[in-house]
């Protein structure tokens, strides 16, 4: 039986937010065709604005009148309809390319934009990208032989240089003999290319079992193999432009959706763009996550499990008897159902494992336009499906909480963001 | 103690699976809990966690398993998972001799964080791999002796060993549980005239908000 809390808003105990009644369905994730639930409740009534600034399509000019159809959008086509996948796709990749920048340096508004607000601009901007990224490609993927080869090439000539300009002395600085495979040396190339060697494997493992279930991403299709090689070298090249956390597993789940969008612009110039396009809006995005990833921080006030801490409170502010069953009553039973053992891969990829990529999609278009920042909207959208299924986690005990919150039950996704656009402000103490 | 609840079970055991990224830990629960293998399964990020009821000796023992993240920089959040593990399967890949090398750290990393009596099996896994193998069954055998460990090859893709490495596991720790109890009865057969209470003192061999399921803590 639900009570009626003080502190619990009278809008959570809709009976709107109840989740379908438990089955033993499988979920069918990434069923990406459908957005719509087939048996969902009622959609809700249209709830305020949402954070999203409905202004920044409109600013940006229409990329949508690129889409064979030219129906006029609606104000929150999340709410009102669900968007069809091409739409999501265009709109996401407007979020993405224009507001990475903003969002992570507010101060500093568009000014900063990874993508200037004019999109006619953009054509100029990829090639610029592009070109970037060229070059880190060229500097950081070469393999050992190549760069020793390089770098005795350079100091050959130097040396002709030097020996051409004094003649008689000769200089011996330039000569390295550590640069060889069995080199002990510990700034040795060949020494650094085994060190590498490990993550590289690790990077090459998980990008292979990145969707699994997506032609686009897995297979042996030569469109596959093709952009798992391009998943590959952006994600070998952050590892290398980012010494103090390198790769961590979860990083390509990341980057995953990323690319997808952009390698499925409707511009096939873009589309040729999609990997430099990708890498820079995977590191802005890494830019405003990465402590998450970093173990070193992980007990410090902005690492992940503070914000998994974070994320208890919200709950308990806004839901204090959900709060008390998962943490304090099943813990006196048995065991807490503490975030770290469900919101951890949550908060660290982005929701990307618990819904499907047109889902996903969906999600971070909001989580990344939302005026309070993605880290907070990301943690009001955890704390929104905890209530989703609150009636069956206040049913549930250890176990069957944390079965279903591993794997979270098929939603609809509007529903969420509606009650996560709930928790904002102020609170009912 | 062990966990006595409800009917459905008479035992709840915690069992933490872990090891090197890639050696198949996630199918090895995936194929113990519901008999499924996947060649292309994901990446397990943090924990994942699964639950099955056996039987053991006439008794009722539900097993929960906890797969934890493989890679190094997960081990410091998934040391918390290790409390109240009372067993644990240490998975290497015979075909990738690192994975062998690295059970020594995954040794370490149990003994820093989990119960010192906690039952250990060591699983050689992807046995079904012949022609890639990269460590011997002899070199597996004898390291496990060393190192006073149960032992067995797996293979999560043909379903060979699976069920015994964790019947095996979950066995050991059922016998450990009993000779406590009978040694408890002893004990307290022994403590005085009877009719004469005797104190008890429970001592929570864990810190703070830890889990009560620990059959192995003193």
């Amino acid at each position: 039986m639900v009570m009626k809390k003080k502190s619990v808003p009278e809008w959570l105990n809709s009976p709107l937010w109840y989740s379908k009644p438990p089955d033993d369905r499988p979920i069918s994730h990434y069923n990406t065709k459908t957005l719509r639930p087939d048996s969902s409740p009622p959609p809700p009534p249209p709830p305020p604005p949402l954070s999203k600034s409905p202004s920044l399509p409109a600013l940006l000019g229409s990329e949508r009148s690129d889409l064979p159809s030219g129906e006029p959008s609606p104000c929150h086509p999340w709410l009102e309809e669900e968007p069809r996948d091409s739409e999501l796709l265009v709109d996401f990749r407007i979020t993405v390319r224009v507001t990475l920048h903003v969002v992570a340096a507010p101060s500093e508004q568009l000014l900063l934009g990874y993508f200037p607000l004019d999109h006619t601009l953009w054509a100029l901007e990829l090639e610029k990208k592009m070109k970037q990224y060229n070059k880190l490609k060229d500097d950081l993927l070469l393999n050992p032989s190549e760069i020793t080869r390089r770098m005795e090439a350079s100091a050959a000539t130097k040396t002709e240089e030097l020996a051409n300009e004094n003649i008689g002395l000769l200089s011996r600085s330039e000569i390295k003999h550590e640069e060889h495979p069995l080199s002990l040396s510990k700034t040795s190339v060949w020494n650094q290319y085994f060190q590498e060697a490990e993550i590289l494997e690790q990077i090459d493992r998980d990008v292979k079992r990145t969707h699994p279930e997506m032609e686009f991403f897995c297979g042996d299709s030569p469109i596959a193999k093709t952009n798992q090689e391009a998943l590959r070298r952006i994600l070998i090249i952050f590892t290398k432009l980012n010494p103090s956390i390198k790769y961590v597993q979860g990083m390509h789940e990341v980057v995953a959706p990323l690319f997808y969008v952009f390698r499925n612009d409707l511009d096939g110039t873009n589309a040729t763009f999609a990997e430099a396009d990708t890498f820079f809006c995977f590191a802005e995005l890494l830019n405003i996550f990465r402590d998450n990833f970093c173990k070193q921080l992980d007990y410090s006030v902005v690492g992940i499990q503070s914000k998994m801490e974070k994320l208890s409170q919200l709950l308990k502010r806004h839901d204090e008897e959900l709060w008390r069953h998962l943490e304090v009553i099943t813990k006196v039973i048995y065991l807490q159902v503490s975030p770290q053992f469900y919101a951890f891969r949550w908060i660290s990829i982005l929701l990307m494992r618990e819904f499907n990529l047109t889902e996903c999609l969906h999600i971070w278009d909001v989580l990344l336009s939302d005026p309070e920042g993605p880290q907070e909207t990301l943690l009001r959208i955890c704390c929104a499906m905890l209530i989703l299924v609150r009636r069956r986690l206040l049913a549930g005990d250890f176990i069957a909480n944390l079965k279903l919150l591993q794997n979270f039950p098929n939603t609809n996704i509007s529903h969420i963001l509606h009650i996560a656009n709930k928790l904002r402000g102020p609170t009912v103490d | 103690m062990a966990h006595r609840v409800d009917h459905e079970y008479d035992y709840l055991f915690k069992i933490v699976l872990i090891g090197d990224s890639g050696v198949g830990k996630s199918n090895i629960l995936s194929r113990f809990t519901r008999n499924e293998f996947s060649l292309d399964s994901k990446s397990t990020i943090g924990v994942e966690f699964a639950t099955k009821t056996l039987q053991i000796e006439a008794k009722t023992v539900k097993a929960q398993i906890w797969d934890t993240a493989g890679q190094e920089r997960y081990r410091a959040i998934t040391s918390a998972y290790y409390r109240g593990a009372v067993g644990a399967l240490l998975v290497y890949d015979i075909t990738k001799k690192q994975t062998f090398d690295n059970v020594q750290r995954w040794l370490r990393e149990l003994r820093d964080h989990a119960d010192s009596n906690i039952v250990i099996m060591m699983a050689g896994n992807k046995s079904d791999l012949t022609h890639l193998r990269a460590v011997s069954e002899n070199d597996g055998q004898e390291f496990a002796e060393k190192e006073g460990l149960s032992f067995l090859e797996t293979s999560a893709l043909e379903s060979h060993n699976v069920e015994k490495a964790f019947q095996t596991v979950l066995t050991e720790i059922y016998h450990i549980i009993n000779k406590k109890a009978l040694a408890a009865q002893e004990a307290a057969r022994n403590s005085g005239p009877p009719g004469q209470g005797t104190t008890i003192h429970v001592v929570d061999s864990s810190d703070a908000g830890s889990s009560k399921s620990s059959c192995c803590s003193s």
